[in-house]
């Protein structure tokens, strides 16, 4: 599975209309202006974050596009709650900001050993099953900080 | 095709992005001398299993890890064609900066070792050609990064792809990897170009 399939397929399909380029497609969905739920005009998803599945998406910022499932809770308890009840099922765990997520950053989840964040300042990597070290990333520190309420 | 092992002997600290695998680096350097892509790819000496070449990534003791920043000054003028450049929903070119030089600043993850190590099943004499005029690899190589005292090549028992353990030493996708599956499974691109988000798959890979 490549990481622009499960995107089109279960996020970006709900964006923008599909085309033959998949690239152009991500870039497009992840870039572009998107109507809004509250109404006014389009926005460019620039806060939240996102959950990519198959067949599945979740996400904070809350747009009109239907067939995505919308969460109000914060990015580390969503990612948290993924990783700690891991199923393996491939996901990708996206952190939104005012900078469009670049398509080369977007990267699969697929073993809770080699956690992906995808972020448009770049991808953090990590463990979740081990303590973060020193030098570790800052999405790692806080889910281990904030593991003792859900074990 | 002979098994070996590639050690280069580091004079300065490198920059890596990626696993920087053997046969990215020997592609490079066949793009250099043919520049034409396809090209380049086909004829890296090294073997082929369905498209998985026989090249492990880079692997090395680092002495120290760190970052290094550089800050470029960008002048805001286009210097390309005007009609490559991507407009904005009026038609025109966006322009972001005024008239004065723009400071960006680029973090690069630096790594100190006195060697790096490949394993890899290739045309060593082809090999050697290509890597031996190399003084300088990784990113940053203007800068003095990546510089190369010495390259050597001698005969081994890896292929490039497994290790003594059945551990992965290069990223392999799922269906062509026979090794230790104990391993996580991990995303990545696994046949040059790998920047090209296209070539990405799960694969077993070793630690970046």
């Amino acid at each position: 599975m490549n990481v622009l399939d499960l995107f089109n397929q279960s996020m970006g399909c709900h964006l923008v209309e599909q085309t033959a380029n998949v690239v152009d497609n991500a870039q497009r969905a992840l870039s572009s202006g998107h109507t809004m739920l509250k109404g006014g005009n389009p926005q460019r998803i620039s806060s939240g974050w996102a959950i990519v599945q198959p067949q599945r998406t979740t996400m904070q910022f809350k747009l009109a596009a239907k067939g995505i499932i919308y969460s109000e809770i914060t990015r580390y308890e969503a990612f948290q709650e993924l990783l700690h009840n891991w199923n393996g099922t491939p996901s990708i765990l996206i952190v939104f900001d005012k900078k469009p997520v670049p398509v080369t950053n977007l990267f699969i989840t697929y073993d809770v050993r080699c956690v992906r964040v995808c972020s448009p300042k770049g991808v953090e990597t990590f463990d979740y099953t081990q303590e973060p070290q020193r030098d570790g990333c800052m999405t790692h520190k806080v889910l281990f900080k904030q593991r003792g309420k859900y074990v | 095709m002979e098994k070996i092992k590639v050690t280069a002997t580091m004079k300065s600290p490198f920059i890596k992005v990626g696993y920087m695998t053997l046969d990215a680096l020997l592609a490079a350097l066949k793009f250099d001398e043919l520049q034409n892509v396809e090209q380049a790819h086909q004829s890296i000496p090294i073997k082929q299993t369905k498209g998985l070449f026989h090249a492990s990534a880079a692997f090395f003791e680092p002495i120290d890890k760190g970052k290094e920043v550089f800050i470029a000054a960008l002048h805001p003028e286009h210097t390309i064609d005007p009609h490559l450049i991507l407009k904005n929903k009026k038609g025109q070119i966006h322009r972001k900066f005024d008239n004065s030089f723009t400071n960006v600043l680029n973090t690069y993850p630096k790594i100190t070792a006195s060697h790096i190590t490949w394993y890899a099943e290739g045309d060593a004499d082809e090999i050697k050609k290509l890597l031996y005029p190399v003084h300088f690899i990784g990113k940053r190589r203007a800068s003095g990064f990546g510089e190369v005292e010495e390259w050597n090549i001698e005969a081994n028992e890896l292929d490039g792809i497994l290790g003594n353990f059945g551990e992965p030493l290069r990223p392999i996708p799922i269906d062509l990897y026979n090794g230790d599956k104990s391993y996580p499974v991990t995303d990545a691109a696994w046949r040059p170009a790998y920047w090209n988000i296209l070539n990405r798959t799960a694969c077993y890979a070793p630690s970046e």
